[in-house]
């Protein structure tokens, strides 16, 4: 059975750069093959647990406050229990922490963080986080063997 | 020397809000608050705003309950194109509760499943870095899955009707904007992609029974933790005065049963409330006008439903209303902990309504609007998962909305929690030589049980956690608990 992918875009597009993970499944999403779904999050949430189970790998992607060479970081991510003081924000570990307790699966999985820089009220990308989710875009297309992104001129 | 001390922020609730204790040099306890301290304006901002636009734009007030946002906006809309909730479609209706009944059931599911639970099960002064959503995910899976697929399926149902889980649109003025299809309905009948509505109900009645056993182990506990007297507020049916969330006529009983506000139409709510203000919160404080500021405030919620109400439609959660009336001799509970088992009376409800809805063939009816003539004026309650939502809104001739009132079910709870904590404050922390974190989780342990959504009521934006402070006589923090 072909291997099941999930791509997870998290993020608020109403502030500025903090959508570059919605963004990005926007922009990717015409060329995932049929074993790709994707998602849109604006946090998280405990429930993602049981959709990471159904899955044998699961990509975050997500707006990133730190700068990288090439305006992007990917990584592979592991369960880890972690504690948070509201059901606002679950980290991507902490999901699979919990899809491994209660599901008992452990699908593989990464974050790709973008990097941005305005995270104030504001619909749009900056300039430099539009190029940044170039660059991921790119590198994310190759990685996985996928077809170039389809542009309507 | 005095201190004071401040719990900041408060965890395991919606929002951010902060709580002062003030101890003389004694350790004695002076005073103790429950302080929100963000502010958003929405009442403000939506003012120009085309009176359409309003079920879209308040449910941006929450990303917890926003279908309950949606659906009190859209019933005072209903009122400014002429229609009355009475008026609406049975379709249009019926869809609506049913939207609405998803809503409480997967908020209910999460408060208790991944707010309240870790505190019961184990225990409010256990190690902290276990008593969460994850230690209980590790201690009790078969319990985490259930609340997961519990919630799930909420959320599910408000996906179909309002096309998203967080923020969709359901409702138009005058009606819904979308039928239901056979297949979408199967999908929550037929158990094959997830979960049955009929499992939803077997799970509710577990859950109930886990409470229930919970209650005669730990009675001390739940009968007695932040307990204290107080009045009650909600909707009941026009009809019978039974449980009512969507439409109904407001009641309100003081702690010891009696009627203070007698069934009163939802439309005249302004002649019955004011609302007070402190100079410490941003949350206001309601309160009947006849009673006064002392004595005129409620609690709302499943405590004060379940107690207001003269029975429950649906033969399962009536059954649970009478057992739960049966531990008071029928009087009013005001118990805080049992919140928490009001709470799950509530879900069994929902459930069982969620199945009698999605059985009715009016959902899948195309008959879904309807016009009247154009008013100047709409209020729309309803009952949200935390309690009594009040939407008002006035309009000009030119569609703008000129005026909005938003009373939302924390800020009735404000002066309930605050006596929460001053309880708290007098029976756990008072004259205590030290302040453990576990003495702190227990002013928590009080507010949560009001699942308060402090987003909601103060229109908070950002990072929305609750903070602990310690101050002496002089008003110098000597200790402070902040939690990210």
């Amino acid at each position: 059975m072909e291997s099941r992918i999930l791509l997870v875009g998290i993020g608020n597009c109403g502030r500025a750069d903090d959508g570059l993970g919605w963004a990005f499944i926007d922009k990717i999403q015409s060329s995932l093959p049929e074993n790709y779904d994707f998602e849109y999050r604006y946090q998280l949430q405990i429930e993602d647990a049981e959709l990471a189970s159904k899955y044998q790998t699961v990509i975050f992607i997500d707006a990133h406050n730190d700068s990288f060479e090439k305006g992007f970081v990917f990584k592979e991510c592991f369960p880890q229990a972690t504690a948070s003081f509201t059901t606002h924000e679950l980290a991507p570990e902490s999901v699979l922490y919990l899809t491994d307790s209660i599901y008992d699966k452990k699908p593989k999985s990464f974050t790709l963080g973008i990097t941005g820089v305005n995270f104030c009220l504001a619909i749009g990308l900056s300039g430099s986080a539009e190029q940044n989710l170039l660059n991921a875009l790119d590198f994310f297309i190759i990685k996985m063997h996928l077809q170039p992104i389809k542009t309507i001129t | 020397m005095s201190q004071k001390l401040v719990i900041d922020p408060v965890t395991r609730v919606e929002g951010h809000g902060k709580v002062t204790v003030h101890l003389d040099e004694n350790n004695r306890v002076q005073d103790a608050k429950f302080h929100i301290v963000e502010f958003r304006g929405f009442e403000r901002f939506i003012q120009g705003h085309p009176y359409w636009e309003a079920p879209v734009m308040v449910q941006r007030l929450c990303g917890i309950c926003p279908v309950s946002h949606h659906l009190a906006a859209a019933k005072a809309i209903d009122q400014i194109v002429g229609i009355d909730p009475e008026d609406l479609s049975l379709p249009a209706q019926k869809i609506r509760k049913l939207l609405h009944f998803g809503q409480l059931f997967q908020s209910h599911a999460l408060h208790f499943f991944y707010l309240a639970s870790p505190d019961l099960l184990f225990g409010a002064e256990s190690n902290p870095l276990k008593r969460n959503v994850v230690g209980v995910a590790m201690e009790y899976p078969e319990l985490a899955k259930k609340g997961i697929l519990m919630r799930k399926f909420g959320q599910e149902i408000i996906k179909m009707v309002a096309g998203k889980r967080i923020h969709g649109i359901s409702t138009t003025p005058g009606g819904v904007h979308k039928r239901i299809s056979a297949k979408e309905r199967a999908y929550f009948l037929d158990g094959n992609e997830i979960p049955s509505v009929d499992t939803m109900i077997e799970w509710s009645m577990e859950i109930i029974d886990f409470i229930k056993s919970y209650h005669i182990s730990n009675k001390g506990f739940l009968d007695s933790f932040a307990s204290y007297p107080s009045g009650h507020l909600g909707l009941v049916n026009k009809e019978n005065g039974f449980l009512e969330l969507y439409d109904g006529f407001l009641r309100a009983t003081d702690a010891d049963g009696n009627i203070t506000l007698d069934d009163i139409n939802s439309d005249d709510y302004n002649q019955y409330f004011y609302e007070g203000v402190e100079k410490w919160s941003y949350l206001k404080f309601p309160y009947l006008k006849h009673l006064g500021r002392d004595k005129g405030w409620n609690r709302v919620g499943p405590l004060a439903r379940i107690n207001i109400c003269d029975g429950i439609e649906t033969s399962l959660a009536e059954q649970e209303r009478l057992d739960f009336k049966a531990v008071t001799n029928g009087k009013i509970n005001n118990m805080t902990m049992h919140t928490h088992w009001a709470r799950l009376i509530e879900i069994l409800y929902c459930a069982e309504m969620m199945k009698q809805l999605l059985e009715d063939d009016h959902i899948l009816s195309n008959d879904l609007i309807r016009k009247g003539e154009r008013r100047k004026e709409g209020i729309g309650i309803i009952e949200a998962p935390r309690g009594t939502l009040i939407h008002h809104y006035e309009v000009d001739n030119k569609d703008r909305i000129t005026r909005c009132n938003l009373i939302v079910s924390t800020t009735h709870n404000n002066e309930p929690m605050n006596q929460a904590v001053r309880w708290v404050a007098n029976n756990v922390l008072d004259g205590k030589p030290k302040i453990t974190e576990g003495m702190m989780n227990q002013v928590e342990v009080a507010i949560r049980a009001y699942d308060p959504c402090l987003s909601c009521a103060t229109h908070a934006m950002g990072q929305m956690p609750l903070e602990l402070q310690l101050f002496d006589h002089l008003g110098n923090i000597i200790e402070e608990k902040i939690r990210h």
